[in-house]
């Protein structure tokens, strides 16, 4: 078949495969794209809660103390610590320093289940010592543990998630070149870090 | 792998084989042509039983003091008939079956990005049709097709069902967005740039990030009503210090892109259907497909105009207003464009085209009201009664569902390889257009006469009217009756239609009829946009298309 010049540049320039087969740069989009309009969903509850917090009832509401700060601001760093590591494993496997990547993805997973283990306290805390539950709080019950336990049920998933990528890579599904599971991986954990940085903000400290 | 042969553009002739099974190839098929086709079906389906619904209103309201339904299963055929028409059937036939079925082949790929997802997207749709519908069992939602709480709160354990029903048919339209917009960014064929794409590309181009962040924002509202109702988590209800206004703000910020979601794929078919039957390119290309951009931009901007009446504070219904009414601009664009398009061009009558044609009538007429009601002080005083019904209807029914028969008639000979009768064509539009102004039309004056809507009874002196609304939309139904029966009649006993009826210029149409399952033997390279119709086809590589040569060799599966 003859070469055909195209006048102004083609509209892509990736390599072959690309028309029918997903490649890297395709799941990346996509992958990001996913990431978007789950911003998306947390952005309206966020919005929700701040409705509500300022529909003129005062907050905290009566009856109800302010969050534990200090305990909040220690899980949250092991969550921020989870992201380093997790960080360094990308790092790592891009570098094939294979037993460094497998120590920094026990070590975020074992992180994040951290995490989660602070938050089930406080959760245990707020609902025995404090009578603060889930519907019977009114909206600072409802926003409270609806947009947390969302964030927490990403981070529940982000730990499986990253159980998962850590067993194919002992498996050898990845190398050194293809590794978009990882990376999606990363994107995710940094991701739902983002997330909290929000939540903790909104939550705890105005 | 090693079968691929590179050729222009550094692009491999990579195809998966063809499934051979009856199941994986119609019901479980992931070639984007057949999930075109099954979301076209699937909401046709929708559309009939919507449609019995809305005859079952008419037939209330022949008489001032109803008694064909009770007032309270009346509340509920109002309810689903709205959600089933916007839900089930304008959106995934706007989006689903002629987004699928018609833009990868127009920017000459394969497939879109993410096959197997587009295969989800698909089946999560009839369950959510399913849910919907199987909600009159345990007692339908009544408090219309929007569900304000506090309203919604106390509907029957059906309403539940329906945040399920709606959640699906949500998660399945996020996914399809977003597929599409990664197949519009890194799929098109070599040369096709942005501004060479046909303006049906554009205008997905434009609805995919609404269906894909708009959606989103709505999953939350039904996620936080279901909890609310199933759990007790108070959100909305005033008692316990919810708001039901709260409610109004997350529904609409989805529902007002929804709008457009309906409307922009619908302006997408008009763009494509006028300059193929006036033989003329089209007018202003690039202020089009801007303006389909701007317009869903705009969309995220206005969703408060729903709310004049619910309490909004007044220096925010100034910019709401404003914004709204700039939506008009980039809208009358399109109009003036496509009328210039006509405008000493060779028009061809062909069914689809008179359906285009009566959109630009009807749809213009529906958008004008639209202008009417953004600005407050009207909106007050025509909020909750039959204004609003023929608003929406004709932008909705004349608007988007004349746009989406006129796609059918376009485009059914190449879905089928068959044309579908002209005569009979004419013959649906002329009835269904009758029939539509005829029951639509005269609920404006109602409307500013203070008939309410949403009331299963009314006042005697709008008795004769709503009898004459009845009998126009019995002449729509039968219309629509004409045209399924074409559809099915066609499918065997159509003319042949070759590979290109229309003499159109896109690429779908320099395929065979129905084309491949590969869709291309060999990716095509673009020289320019597509509708210079004094010009040769501006497409290299595809010399092979319609010849018996075979296609690409399958490579291995991955």
């Amino acid at each position: 078949m003859a070469v055909i010049t195209v006048p102004d540049g083609h509209a892509h320039d990736d390599g072959p495969d690309q028309l029918y087969v997903e490649t890297r740069e395709l799941r990346l989009q996509g992958f990001l794209l996913f990431l978007v309009s789950d911003v998306v969903l947390f952005c309206s509850f966020i919005f929700a809660y701040l409705y509500l917090r300022n529909s003129g009832q005062g907050w905290p509401p009566a009856g109800i103390s302010r969050l534990d700060v200090a305990f909040a601001a220690f899980n949250s760093m092991v969550l921020f610590g989870s992201g380093c590591t997790m960080h360094y494993a990308l790092e790592n496997w891009k570098h094939s320093n294979f037993s460094k990547y497998v120590g920094c993805m026990v070590a975020t997973i074992v992180l994040g289940l951290m995490f989660l283990g602070g938050q089930g306290y406080e959760y245990t805390t707020l609902m025995l010592k404090d009578h603060v539950t889930w519907g019977g709080s009114g909206i600072f019950g409802a926003s409270f543990f609806t947009l947390t336990g969302m964030h927490g049920f990403h981070v529940a998933v982000g730990v499986i998630y990253l159980s998962i990528l850590l067993l194919q890579s002992v498996h050898g599904t990845y190398t050194k070149d293809k590794y978009f599971g990882l990376t999606a991986g990363t994107l995710y954990w940094h991701f739902v870090d983002v997330i909290w940085v929000v939540l903790f903000s909104i939550f705890y400290l105005i | 792998m090693a079968t691929a042969t590179v050729h222009a553009g550094g692009i491999a002739d990579h195809v998966h084989p063809e499934p051979q099974g009856f199941v994986r190839k119609y019901i479980f098929s992931i070639d984007h042509k057949i999930i075109g086709i099954q979301y076209l079906i699937t909401g046709f389906v929708f559309l009939v039983l919507a449609g019995l619904l809305a005859e079952v209103i008419r037939v209330q309201l022949m008489h001032a003091n109803g008694g064909f339904v009770s007032a309270d299963t009346y509340n509920e055929v109002y309810s689903i008939h709205g959600s089933a028409m916007v839900w089930l059937v304008i959106i995934p036939l706007a989006t689903g079956a002629f987004g699928n079925f018609v833009f990868p082949l127009q920017i000459g790929a394969r497939d879109v990005a993410f096959p197997w997802l587009n295969m989800v997207s698909f089946w999560l749709f009839p369950p959510a049709g399913l849910l919907l519908f199987g909600s009159f069992l345990l007692g339908a939602p009544a408090a219309g097709w929007t569900e304000y709480p506090p309203m919604s709160l106390q509907g029957a354990p059906g309403t539940s069902m329906w945040c399920a029903a709606i959640f699906l048919v949500g998660i399945s339209s996020t996914m399809t967005g977003l597929n599409f917009l990664v197949t519009l960014i890194k799929m098109r064929a070599p040369g096709m740039t942005f501004t060479r794409m046909p303006l049906f590309c554009w205008a997905q181009f434009a609805t995919a990030p609404m269906s894909m962040i708009a959606t989103t924002a709505l999953a939350a509202a039904l996620a936080a009503l279901f909890m609310e109702r199933q759990f007790g988590v108070p959100f909305f209800d005033p008692t316990k210090g919810g708001s039901p206004v709260l409610w109004q703000h997350m529904f609409w910020f989805y529902s007002h892109p929804a709008v457009y979601i309906m409307i922009l794929p619908i302006f997408g078919i008009i763009s494509e259907v006028f300059p193929t039957f006036s033989r003329k390119p089209i007018f202003g290309y690039k202020m089009i497909a801007f303006s389909s951009v701007s317009i869903a931009l705009l969309s995220f901007m206005v969703w408060a105009h729903h709310m004049f009446t619910s309490g909004l504070a007044p220096f925010l219904q100034l910019p709401f207003m404003i914004l709204t009414m700039l939506i008009a601009i980039p809208t009358g664009i399109k109009i003036f464009s496509w009328v210039a398009t006509l405008w000493e061009g060779k028009i061809h009558y062909t069914t689809a085209m008179l359906f285009a044609i009566g959109f630009i009538a009807t749809f213009t007429f529906g958008g004008i009201t639209g202008v009417f009601l953004s600005a407050v002080p009207f909106d007050l005083h025509a909020h909750g009664t039959y204004f609003i019904v023929a608003h929406l209807h004709y932008v909705l029914v004349g608007g988007s569902l004349m746009g989406i028969l006129s796609g059918v008639y376009y485009w059914y000979p190449k879905m089928t390889g068959r044309l579908m009768n002209d005569k009979l064509g004419h013959w649906t539009f002329w009835l269904f257009f009758i029939g539509f102004n005829g029951t639509f039309l005269p609920m404006h004056m109602l409307g500013l006469l203070g008939m309410p809507r949403r009331v299963a009874t009314y006042d005697p002196q709008f008795q004769t009217w709503n009898q004459i609304e009845s009998i126009f939309s019995f002449v729509m139904t039968f219309a629509l009756l004409l045209f399924f029966a074409n559809m099915l009649w066609s499918l065997r006993n159509g003319k042949k239609a070759g590979s290109n009826p229309w003499g159109a210029r896109t690429l779908e149409w320099q395929l065979p009829s129905p084309p491949h399952y590969y869709n291309f033997k060999h990716i095509p390279t673009v020289f320019s946009t597509p509708y210079d119709f004094a010009e040769p086809l501006p497409y290299a590589g595809l010399e092979e298309e319609l010849t018996d040569s075979p296609g690409p060799a399958p490579a291995v599966a991955h």
